[in-house]
């Protein structure tokens, strides 16, 4: 099937700062897509770009498999949601999705029908007559996402639409956006700097930094399977263990760090001996005793710190002099465990390996 | 009681303040009280009150018809002022960096410049290019006037608005003329509508540049000033607080309708 939307060759700078680069992106038909990245990146750019308000310095946009690079945004058929929702305050709830459906020359009988329907997906249906500054924020994202859902865009466009929210509204709106861009079935791409925004909501993750897309994939891959120090980094909590090859066996690798050895599945990589290396070890994959465990990896430490946070308990372990590991326990995992004399250990397969000269 | 007069700055800021309402008003309300003299000549103490004076100046031709003249000046000045200034208002918000300040400080100027001066000016100006003095050269005097307060209000409500709202609507589908009258030109509103409130009060109160450029018939200011040469009576205290009143409901109303508008 044709992508609905693709970013060839994108290159954008302003003056001679690079806002993006290289940028080669394709983005199916009915797919939930977030663009992941730190501040400054290039997300905002790159949806901009896409959206009209920014011409590419080189490169082509193709919507729908038509040439968009030059259309200005009134004649291109992508419709955003903006990060303070932009909503027109002199116009009532039902006036704001009208808007654009109005502009199209549909005729007033079908706005209405589909106004009311719109607003009745977001239980909004009493409050058409209100202006925006009667609402409340989690009221106007909706009404903010309706008015760019109603002339039936070939991609919705999210600038970061959550941020304004407090934490609470922020995730119950995560799913809502989630359940709406299923029940719709719109592409929807959305820009966010937040890891677990992105986890929760896309089926694809690009994730981006300085200009470039670092690695995209669906959120379990990307979670389990990072492909740089980068996207383990940003994507969840990891430790990252620096260490050196010393040897592999049967698609496992055997790497020294902080004077133990460390058994790790090599996955994709074939690393040789003397090789520098990455191991990704996330928090939850390590588990806590008071006796040996029988895993593959284990050795001894001590407990620096330890945060009860309700469903688990968040510790600090650490092993040979000063190198700290965080763990992911269950809370009863760790009871009567004595500070100073514990066992961590975690398998082969838990931890990902990625190249030392990948580390950006 | 003691604890007032430990508090003596507070209380010289209240007694100053007080005073300066006095001042204003004093005179004021002496003119108002003057309008209801029953005499022909202005004496204290006042003495009987009649509202004979008002009688005879709502039938005045001559006071009537400088109303209405007044009020069609004003009017017009407001349209043609109302419109450049909005425009001048745009222009100056799409530009950027030291040529923004340059075409502001430009717009600024016929504000600052002192009124004898560009009446002098605007009516050489006349005289050169063989324009009659009359209600034309009035209203191009008051315009170039006007127009300033209105780019002023009007730009410091343009700097206000959201630059995403013109985003969106363009994102909607909206060419840069119905953004601008369907989100920008609503959304200036309330500081068009005190801009124009502005531009018939000025209008209407101009003497200097309405003495420099009108014909033969006078606008009220200027029946009001020649009839002061004439000699003062209780008819000009008539004529001076209706004005007053006028003036006074049109600035207040305005003043609540631009605040509803902003609690919106
Ligand atoms: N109009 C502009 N002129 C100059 N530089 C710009 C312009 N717009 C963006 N940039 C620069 O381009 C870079 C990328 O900007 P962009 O807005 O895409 O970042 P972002 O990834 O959306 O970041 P954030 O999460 O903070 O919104 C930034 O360094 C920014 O300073
Ligand atoms: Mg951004």
């Amino acid at each position: 099937m044709q992508p609905v939307v693709q970013f060839e060759n994108i290159r954008k700078s302003f003056g001679s700062f690079v806002a993006v680069d290289n940028l080669n992106l394709n983005i199916e038909r009915g797919k939930f897509v977030t663009l992941l990245g730190p501040s400054g990146c290039g997300k905002s750019t790159t949806l901009r770009m896409l959206g009209g308000f920014e011409t590419p310095t080189e490169g082509r946009i193709l919507l729908s498999g038509r040439d968009v690079t030059m259309v200005p945004p009134n004649r291109r058929n992508v419709n955003i949601v903006f990060q303070d929702y932009a909503l027109f305050p002199h116009m009532s709830v039902a006036k704001n999705i009208a808007f654009g459906l109005e502009l199209k020359g549909v005729d007033n009988r079908q706005i209405q029908r589909r106004v009311s329907e719109l607003l009745e997906l977001v239980q909004l249906q009493d409050f058409a007559g209100r202006l925006p500054s009667e609402l409340s924020g989690g009221q106007r994202q909706r009404v903010a996402l309706m008015r760019a859902l109603a002339p039936d865009p070939d991609v919705l466009l999210l600038d970061e639409p959550l941020s304004a929210l407090d934490a609470k509204l922020r995730q119950t709106m995560q799913i809502e956006l989630k359940a709406i861009q299923e029940q719709t079935g719109k592409t929807f791409m959305f820009v966010t700097h937040d890891q677990e925004e992105a986890l929760t909501m896309s089926d694809t993750i690009v994730v981006m930094n300085n200009g470039r897309i670092e690695q995209m994939g669906d959120p379990a891959t990307l979670y389990k399977r990072p492909g740089s120090a980068f996207v383990a980094t940003f994507l969840g909590e990891t430790n990252l263990l620096h260490s050196d090859v010393v040897g592999t066996d049967a698609g496992e690798a055997a790497v020294r760090w902080n004077g133990m050895t460390i058994r790790a599945s090599a996955g994709a990589l074939s690393p040789k001996a003397g090789d520098a290396i990455y191991v990704v070890l996330r928090p939850e994959a390590i588990q806590c005793s008071a006796q040996e465990p029988g895993v593959a990896n284990r050795v001894k430490g001590r407990i620096r710190q330890r945060v009860f946070k309700g469903n688990h308990t968040s510790l600090k372990v650490e092993i040979g002099e000063g190198h700290l590991l965080n763990a992911l326990v269950h809370p009863s995992e760790v009871e009567g465990l004595s500070r100073d004399d514990i066992w961590v250990g975690w398998s082969s397969e838990a931890t990902t390996l990625i190249p030392a000269r990948n580390a950006a | 009681m003691r604890a007032m007069f430990h508090d003596w700055p507070g209380l010289a800021l209240k007694s100053f303040y007080w005073l300066f309402v006095l001042y204003l008003f004093l005179p004021l309300s002496l003119m108002v009280a003057v309008s209801f003299k029953d005499a022909s000549f202005i004496s204290f103490p006042l003495g009987n009150l009649t509202i004979d004076w008002y009688a005879k100046v709502i039938q005045d031709k001559q006071f009537l018809d400088a109303c209405l003249y007044t009020i069609m000046i004003a009017a017009a000045t407001t349209a043609i002022a109302t419109v450049i200034g909005v425009w001048i208002a745009m222009l100056i918000g799409s530009l950027r960096g030291a040529a923004q300040y340059v075409a502001f400080a430009v717009a600024c100027l016929p504000a600052v410049v002192p009124g004898m001066i560009s009446a002098i000016s605007l009516r050489i100006f006349i005289t050169t290019i063989d324009l009659p003095t009359g209600t034309v050269a009035i209203i191009l005097g008051h315009v170039v006037h006007a127009v300033p307060f209105v780019v002023v209000m009007v730009l410091t409500r343009l700097r206000s608005m959201p630059g995403n709202l013109v985003d969106a609507a363009r994102d909607l589908g909206a060419d840069s003329i119905v953004t601008f009258f369907r989100v920008t030109l609503p959304y200036l509103g309330p500081a068009i509508f005190g801009g124009m409130i502005f531009c018939l009060l000025l209008s209407s109160d101009d003497f200097v540049r309405t003495f420099f450029l009108g014909g033969y018939r006078p606008t009220l200011p200027m029946l009001i000033f020649a009839r002061v040469q004439s000699g003062m009576s209780p008819e000009i205290n008539v004529m001076a607080t209706l004005v007053l009143v006028v003036t006074a409901v049109v600035g207040l109303y305005a003043e609540y309708l631009t605040r509803r508008s902003r609690i919106r």
